[in-house]
């Protein structure tokens, strides 16, 4: 078990409160962020928001959504006092569930307004789409980082003792090679997210100001995962290269991706969901089509609203239809791959901690 | 722009090779272009990636492109066909249906006449400068 000191511990249970209301926050203005003729992840006719039902729905989710907060809050805090600060990572998750019912009920509220989406699709034959910034150059930086870090290691392997404690950073070799193992791993799922923004997304409009604002919105994503990838690599550089010092790791690392996660969605929030938002101010549409466009995706492959499953379609990628982002087809293989990649390679130290592999990694 | 209905009774590899071979003809590609991958053209239009591949055979067979795997689909340079006894009659039946369809709709004769002659001219225009 890890033994943090209590100003640590406080710093991480205060963060991980802040993440809560940050989620609380986001579930509350989530409904005007997403596609205009889009409604609880439902397809609506475009002013369906505004009409009376429209906000009647609206009015009562906010109304549940405080009162599930308030309970989940409760919940939190008796948990806290039971079990002691340990429990203050379990509020972000029950924040989440609270959330999610308050938004389950809603769209419960929607479905029987839903309109058939339009079943055209169009496709640009000459696009040429640069959707990461900086390039593949720009990508590539956290391997280069890391294959850096590991050079640097190899060279002074002599000063890494195979016992515990060795040097650099107490860790062993085995530590460290586990540790650079979940590193790549977790840069390839994420390379591989990049990728798949760039090649396997379906634009919803394939012309016109609404293509403009919605690559602008996939860039934006892009560079918010680039950014993720340069901060798990240079967390994993200084895990491995520089002396440990207490807890200061762990204990700036927490509120340091609190604010990353604050900007990111402030930044996506401000463009709305396939920056709809940006097109509020200029309602120009490129479509020809008279019914709701929506995401172009049929609302029976959306399983409660969340999660796409289509094995008609081809594209990995999908725009999230209550959220900012994407999300992806479970129907595709390639989809299990990266959330394999993604979700479980930050556990590898820690399965090889429980398995024994590493008996002190304590990382 | 390419642009299918899938509510529609023509099949979507139909309005694929149909809308490519639009394209084609226009001039838009020139020989020895590159066509989008089929799995870049089947995530635009949502379908799965056979019905695209289905679309480009169809029109590799028609001698417009070159199917080369790991390299895609290349335009080539194709010469116009030699009018056969039986070309206008492949034709005739859905022009008529076609046509049959427009008055249903409430068009003139002359309206639908000028359209489709400026229809031609226009893909011959773009496809002989």
């Amino acid at each position: 078990m890890i033994h943090l000191p209590i100003d640590t511990r406080m710093t991480i249970a205060i963060t991980i409160g802040g993440f809560a209301i940050l989620s609380a926050v986001l579930f509350w203005f989530m409904p005007r962020l997403t596609r205009h003729d889009l409604y609880f992840a439902v397809t609506v006719t475009p002013g369906f928001r505004d009409e009376p039902e429209g906000k009647s729905i609206l009015r009562r989710y906010r109304l549940e959504l405080i009162i599930f907060s308030g309970l989940a809050f409760i919940a939190f805090a008796a948990g806290v006092g039971w079990f002691g600060v340990g429990f203050a990572s379990a509020g972000q998750f029950i924040e989440l569930v609270a959330s999610f019912i308050a938004f389950y009920l809603a769209r419960q509220r929607v479905l029987p307004y839903a309109a058939p989406p339009t079943m055209i699709r169009e496709a640009e034959l000459h696009s040429q789409n640069r959707v990461i910034p900086g390039g593949w150059i720009a990508a590539s930086g956290p391997f280069i980082l890391l294959a850096a870090c590991t050079g640097y290691l190899w060279i002074h392997r002599a000063q890494i003792d195979a016992g515990a404690g060795g040097q650099p950073n107490g860790l062993t070799v085995h530590a460290l090679t586990v540790y650079l193992l979940s590193t790549a791993a977790i840069l390839t799922g994420h390379t591989l997210v990049l990728y798949g923004l760039s090649h396997w997304v379906r634009p919803v409009y394939a012309g016109g100001p609404e293509r403009v604002r919605e690559l602008k919105f996939r860039r934006t994503v892009s560079a918010i995962v680039l950014g993720v990838e340069y901060c798990v690599t240079l967390r994993a550089s200084w895990t491995m290269l520089v002396p440990r010092r207490g807890n200061l790791m762990t204990g700036a690392l927490v509120p340091f991706v609190f604010v990353f996660l604050l900007v990111a969605i402030v930044m996506l929030a401000r463009l709305g969901q396939g920056g709809s938002r940006i097109l509020a101010k200029e309602q120009v549409s490129s479509t020809i089509s008279t019914l709701p466009v929506g995401d172009r995706t049929p609302d029976c492959y959306w399983k409660l609203g969340i999660f796409y499953f289509n094995r008609d379609d081809s594209a990995v990628f999908v725009e999230k239809r209550f959220g900012l982002g994407y999300s992806l087809n479970f129907a595709r293989p390639t989809a299990w791959i990266i959330l394999l990649l993604i979700l479980v390679a930050p556990l590898i130290p820690v399965f090889a901690h429980l398995t024994q592999f590493l008996p002190k990694l304590g990382v | 722009m390419l642009r299918i209905d899938l509510a529609s009774r023509v099949s979507v590899y139909e309005q694929i090779a149909n809308g490519l071979r639009a394209e084609l003809v226009s001039g838009r590609f020139s020989p020895g272009e590159k066509l989008p991958t089929v799995r870049t053209l089947a995530i635009n239009f949502g379908v799965h990636h056979n019905t695209v591949a289905e679309a480009y055979r169809q029109l590799a067979n028609e001698g417009w492109l070159e199917l080369k795997r790991h390299h895609g689909a290349i335009v080539r340079e194709r010469d116009r066909p030699a009018v056969g006894p039986d070309t206008m009659d492949r034709f005739s039946q859905p022009l008529r249906e076609l046509i049959a369809k427009g008055l249903a709709d409430g068009l003139s004769p002359n309206s639908l006449a000028r359209e489709m002659i400026e229809a031609a001219r226009r893909l011959e225009g773009k496809a002989s400068p």
